[in-house]
């Protein structure tokens, strides 16, 4: 009897598939499950399709400082938080990218603090290790990531294989089944205050030019994508009391407008916001849980009074959701 | 580059698929390039030192074809000394410096012998001895002088041996460069599976038995007797499969691409005496000392004290091969005195044996000897892995003395559940070892099971291998031992 050319090629094939098959099942399963402090994908994505007014980028400062349902409350706006640690402008530009590709927001807020990050921060394992697996996420490997840490990124297992004496049946099953949207959505409240307040504001030491320029760079690509997607885009620094030094904000204010970006710098806009810095810091950089909801109650204000920005038309089961976790 | 960076998983791949893919020279010089790429990407200076060898070799070889009588042993005696030497500068040189101001300090003389910092070549233990063997059976007329500096070029460079062996022989491999096996897929699906195991060999048992190693021997007086020498048995299973690992990997590798290296390991734990031992422990390290030293100082023709001395230089000059130091050539030194014991005591032992009613091939005789053969090399390889004469014998102190037990499991580098893996790991290798030694090729057999059957074997032991291996984060992954070498 004769065999067909075919028949080995595409048995050959078929175990290939089957083998990676089952390493991405294990290497999902291995994977820390993972849904606050950035590390917000599955959730995102469970978010019905072009169901967002806007997205809010950057690194912890948004995540800590941004809470989507307070902004809602106040707004109506529905927006997702999606930053991690620490991220890099190199790797929100992937986020960016990747977020884009199930939402159409009308708006995309980038807290810029990140303009002054080194080119590797601490957080790369689990800003880029997270991110959904395909072109972008392959992209932040090879353009976001250290390179000592992308055999890990593109293989989690690397990372993560040695959990086998740690790892539950239920933990595994909870990294493997779907994930439900997140009722924070992408907030990470944090409670406690700041005690030594008093002494601030501090002063964050700025990154050399050099290092400014490539995340200048990165902005550049952020904002052009935005704008080939049709979606307006705008660079802010929250009120902070880890401030960067008042000329470095002037540079970016400056860089801003030559790229055409909105700039709203509010670092020392933290009285006027209604932020009191004796209660409503969890350390010098981020709000906590109360400061976060006057700020993003402010925000809510901010969007709809000085951005023009309007609801979109959600489903009635999407309001409800928004409702429900409101 | 290992076979186990991930660099390789994608050199390996495209330089098979080129391979395959070209035809005639183009093919040939596309893996010599391939070849030199491997070894550039450990430094240029690695490959320097390669391409010196291949063409000393290379225009050695056709200028000893020119001579006849004493001036062609001439010739070869000069170009093994140019071989040799350049080994001998990068590997021994410091050693024997050492060993020079030892001596000289010891006969009052002053000498200080100065600290050398040579980069030891990545692979020169390996290609300068297939030159050499190449160089003398050109000089036997056992084959011509190579006239392709391509071939003989890639018979010296070829990834797969290239930095640990096997160590091939150009009567074997030439041929296979001009007239290469096309593109099978039974080769090549018994290739990755040779491969595969060797992986789980080396990342499941060798580097987790390393850490336990590693951590006892490093200070034996903390452990107790059982623990010390459990360290000990640890390092014969981990060397074997270090070793054997890199093996079957190289021959993988080579089989996916339609080549038949030599094989370097039958099994050796199960050899019933020191001299089978190595006649089945890295093959091709054992018959090259074989073919161009034993033979040629006289063998075993020229009467029993002349043979015994023989296989005594030839051990110790393995040892030295292995390393640069005094532990090295300790153990090459114990396996030959082993072998001339065991010839000596020939007789009387079989006399006991007899008198115990023991038959030669009894099968509780045979499991003494590979329990005796195996505890011999055991205690040979203390010195191997002690790194220094002194601090072999403080592990053997350790064997000896002091309490049997004095820590918990964990505190040996291995908790239980790895010691649990690494025993289970070990049990399947004895599984598939023995079934070789009784039934002959475990991968023939596994190649006549159904493909349903295959798969999922071959699946399990690849998802064993990506969990259970050490490797990555939360390890601290080897280097394979040989590497050095």
């Amino acid at each position: 009897m004769r065999t067909s050319k075919w028949r080995e090629p595409i048995f050959a094939l078929l175990f290939l598939i089957l083998a990676a098959g089952l390493i991405g099942v294990l290497s999902l399963a291995f994977r820390p499950v993972r849904t606050d402090y950035g590390a917000v994908w599955g959730p995102y994505l469970a978010e019905p399709e072009d169901s967002l007014d806007y997205l809010y980028l950057g690194s912890s400062y948004a995540y800590c400082d941004v809470d989507p349902t307070a902004v809602y409350d106040q707004s109506g706006l529905t927006g997702y938080v999606l930053a991690g640690p620490e991220q890099t402008l190199s790797q929100t530009y992937w986020y960016l990218r990747e977020a884009l590709e199930t939402q159409t927001p009308s708006l995309v807020v980038l807290e810029g603090s990140a303009l002054a990050f080194q080119e590797y921060q601490s957080y790369t394992q689990v800003n880029v290790g997270y991110m959904p697996f395909g072109l972008n996420r392959l992209g932040a490997v090879f353009t976001a990531a250290e390179p000592e840490l992308r055999t890990g990124l593109l293989f989690p297992l690397y990372f993560y294989h040695s959990r086998w004496k740690e790892l539950t049946a239920g933990e595994a099953a909870s990294a493997l089944l779907p994930t439900g949207t997140d009722a924070f959505k992408g907030f990470t409240p944090v409670s406690g205050v700041f005690e030594q307040i008093a002494d601030g504001p501090f002063t964050r030491q700025p990154q050399p030019q050099a290092v400014y320029e490539e995340n200048l760079s990165w902005l550049t690509r952020i904002a052009a994508l935005c704008e080939k997607q049709g979606v307006a885009f705008a660079l802010v620094l929250h009120p902070t009391y880890s401030q960067l030094p008042a000329d470095t904000r002037t540079q970016i204010a400056a860089d801003a407008t030559a790229l055409g970006v909105p700039f709203f710098d509010w670092t020392e806009e933290s009285l006027s916001i209604g932020i009191r810095p004796t209660s409503h810091y969890y350390d010098p950089g981020h709000l906590n849980q109360e400061g976060a909801a006057i700020f993003s109650a402010w925000l809510g204000d901010f969007f709809t009074e000085e951005l023009s920005l309007s609801p979109k038309h959600q489903s009635a089961e999407n309001s409800a959701a928004w409702q429900n976790v409101v | 580059m290992s076979f186990l960076s991930p660099g390789f998983f994608l050199f390996f791949p495209v330089v098979a698929l080129v391979w395959f893919l070209l035809s005639g020279t183009a093919r040939r010089l596309w893996l010599l390039c391939a070849s030199w790429w491997f070894l550039l990407c450990a430094g240029p200076e690695h490959l320097l030192s390669l391409l010196a060898a291949t063409a000393v070799t290379y225009l050695g070889a056709r200028f000893l074809d020119r001579f006849e009588g004493g001036r062609r042993k001439a010739v070869l005696g000069i170009l093994l000394a140019a071989l040799f030497g350049t080994l001998f500068l990068f590997k021994y040189l410091a050693f024997a410096l050492g060993l020079l101001e030892r001596v000289l300090t010891a006969a009052g003389l002053a000498f200080s012998s100065p600290a050398l910092d040579l980069l030891l070549p990545a692979g020169l233990s390996f290609y300068l001895f297939m030159a050499a063997g190449y160089l003398i059976d050109v000089y036997r007329r056992d084959r011509p002088a190579e006239t392709s500096f391509l071939d003989l070029a890639l018979f010296l460079s070829c990834f797969p041996y290239l930095i640990s062996g096997p160590i091939g022989r150009a009567g074997s491999l030439l041929p296979q460069f001009r007239r290469p096996a096309p593109f099978r897929w039974e080769s090549f699906r018994r290739g990755l599976l040779r491969f595969l195991w060797g992986a789980f060999k080396k990342l499941v048992i060798a580097d987790r038995l390393g850490i336990l190693v590693s951590t006892v021997y490093a200070a034996p007086a903390s452990f107790g007797r059982l623990q010390v020498m459990a360290a000990a048995v640890a390092f014969s299973v981990q060397i074997y499969c270090d070793f054997s690992a890199y093996s079957d990997m190289a021959l993988g590798c080579a089989e996916v691409m339609g080549f038949q290296l030599m094989e370097n390991f039958r099994t050796p734990y199960f050899s019933r005496s020191i001299g089978e031992f190595w006649r089945r422990w890295h093959i091709s390290l054992s018959s090259w000392f074989r073919d161009y030293l034993y033979i040629p100082l006289g063998g075993s023709r020229k009467g029993r004290r002349r043979k015994y001395l023989n296989i005594l230089i030839v051990f110790a000059v393995s040892g030295l091969w292995h390393g640069a130091a005094l532990s090295f050539v300790v153990w090459g030194l114990l396996n030959g005195l082993y072998q001339v014991v065991g010839g000596v005591t020939q007789k009387s032992r079989d006399r006991i044996r007899h008198s115990l009613g023991l038959a030669d091939d009894a099968p509780l005789t045979a499991v003494l000897q590979m329990a005796l053969t195996f505890l011999l090399s055991t205690v040979a390889w203390v010195f191997f892995k002690g790194g220094s004469f002194t601090h072999s014998l403080s592990i053997f102190r350790a064997m000896l003395t002091g309490p049997w037990l004095t820590r918990p499991f964990s505190a040996w580098g291995l908790d239980l559940p790895e010691l649990v893996v690494a025993t289970l790991a070990v049990v399947l290798l004895l599984a598939v070892d023995l079934y070789s030694v009784h039934r002959g090729s475990p991968r023939q057999k596994f190649f006549t099971l159904p493909r349903p059957v295959r798969w999922v074997l071959s699946l399990a032991l690849l998802l064993t291998v990506l969990i259970f291996g050490v490797y990555g984060t939360g390890y601290d992954p080897q280097d394979f031992i040989y590497f050095k070498f």
